[in-house]
């Protein structure tokens, strides 16, 4: 079935050591998740005041997750602004189909991580700059 | 086994025929009982005459005569039938108890070995639906020692944190009124009355922060050890609509608290949908219903929210599940 698991690779069984293993994980970010909400009943997420579609807060942001797209888009034409983003996840949707070659050696793991890394540089520059201004 | 369980109707059955036949002939004998002769009743019992004893006015009438009393006391029943059919139903009861008794304790020294409930219960679906033998295949599949790596967890972090949000989520959706004017006072209700609310809230705000980075974090791994290559190719497709999911968990899951925050960032995020080419105007009326953020979108945004995307996430996670399951993890160089 797995074409990459020969039979004299050392393994464990899925069940009960893996699971195990899995589920040690997922108790610690559940503790992390109950910690979170033990802080969250004297700290709250709260509110801002209700909706008022007359009152434009003077800095209007989306989520965090949406800033550098948002930053960019300030920056460029508004419609290029709105298709970058639509190409990007068009290509990283179809990236398998491109980039098809499998790997010789380890060199295109490392060009990619290089690429990665300065991509989510990027990304989170662009992040914090929608932040603070 | 059989033969005894068909003793045992036979024998009730008989009891029954009998006891039906006995109360149907009590009946017919008793029916023509005529109304007892009271005085006569009251003579023999040594009491004055009831005709005699004044009606005072301001006391209760006299209590009704007990009816049974006619057949021991004032002696007009003098039949043998009312005694003859209570000796043979209830005797009749008691030695089919007795034989029943008997029988069993009988079958107790025969009795199959004890198996446990749990055990019982194994059988009965194993009799009917087969399912040891692939459940064995699936549960003890061997997995690399060498992905135990903590980069190999991101993606099951995930998941669970999608656990975790389905469940908070139903616990907030309970209390949550996706109207214009309920919404935030719903929120604040949650927030302020809801026993454990502020806590069921907080982790469903940062388990959804959390979920956006592993998800991230995961594909972001995929891509630097290249497991999207072949054969793993709609593996990575399904990811990123994943992904697309998560961020449109996020889109419409923060304008539902309906404040200032939540308004405006929706505006700005449907703007930034809005200003696409060709299409751009299409998506902004369908996200917003209309030209403007109203109560159809908030009716919208919770529907998305609360139904279709997470039917979708579903549907996407188990193709993803049973890709991976499928062909294992791939192994770096």
């Amino acid at each position: 079935m797995t074409e990459n698991t020969s039979p004299d690779e050392k393994t464990i069984p899925f069940y009960p050591d893996h699971v195990t293993n899995e589920a040690k994980v997922a108790l610690g970010i559940g503790v992390l998740l109950i910690i979170i909400g033990v802080i969250g009943l004297s700290v709250p997420v709260g509110l801002q005041p209700p909706a008022d579609p007359m009152d434009t807060p003077a800095h209007v942001k989306p989520e965090w997750y949406f800033l550098a797209l948002y930053q960019i888009i300030k920056f460029l034409p508004k419609s290029t602004g709105a298709v970058l983003p639509v190409i990007f996840a068009i290509l990283v949707m179809i990236w398998p189909f491109l980039d098809n070659k499998p790997d010789k050696t380890k060199k295109a793991a490392r060009v990619r991580f290089i690429v990665t890394a300065v991509l989510m540089v990027i990304l989170i520059a662009l992040t914090v700059w929608g932040e603070v201004s | 086994m059989n033969l005894l369980h068909r003793r045992i109707l036979l024998g009730f059955a008989a009891f029954v025929l009998i006891g039906a036949l006995l109360l149907l002939f009590a009946h017919q004998s008793q029916a023509r009982v005529v109304e007892p002769n009271w005085e006569l009743a009251r003579q023999s019992a040594g009491l004055p005459p009831a005709s005699v004893s004044p009606d005072l006015p301001g006391l209760p009438p006299p209590p009704r005569q007990d009816p049974c009393l006619h057949c021991h006391i004032a002696g007009e029943e003098k039949g043998l039938w009312t005694p003859l059919v209570r000796w043979l139903v209830f005797g009749a009861a008691g030695l089919v108890l007795v034989f029943g008794v008997v029988q069993s304790v009988s079958m107790w020294k025969t009795r199959a070995p004890w198996k446990p409930l749990m055990a019982r219960a194994g059988a009965w679906i194993e009799e009917r639906y087969e399912i040891a033998a692939p459940l064995e295949k699936l549960l003890n599949k061997p997995v690399p020692d060498w992905q135990r790596r903590w980069w190999y967890c991101l993606g099951g972090i995930t998941s669970f944190l999608f656990v975790v949000q389905c469940i908070t989520g139903i616990m907030l959706a309970f209390y949550y009124q996706p109207t214009p004017e309920a919404a935030y006072a719903s929120i604040q209700f949650i927030e302020s009355e809801v026993r454990f609310g502020a806590a069921i809230r907080m982790i469903h705000h940062w388990s959804a922060n959390g979920m956006i980075v592993m998800c991230t974090a995961h594909m972001l791994r995929v891509f630097i050890i290249g497991a999207y290559k072949k054969p793993r190719e709609l593996n990575w497709v399904t990811g990123v609509s994943l992904l697309i999911l998560t961020l449109a968990f996020g889109l419409t899951g923060y304008l539902l608290p309906w404040d200032q925050r939540a308004y405006w960032a929706s505006t700005v995020a449907t703007e930034i949908a809005g200003s696409m080419p060709a299409i751009g105007d299409l998506a902004l009326v369908y996200l917003r219903v209309g030209w403007n953020l109203g109560a159809q979108t908030l009716s919208r945004f919770y529907a998305l929210h609360v139904l279709i995307i997470p039917l979708a996430t579903v549907t996407f996670m188990g193709l993803h599940f049973m890709m991976v399951r499928r062909q294992g993890i791939m192994k770096p160089l």
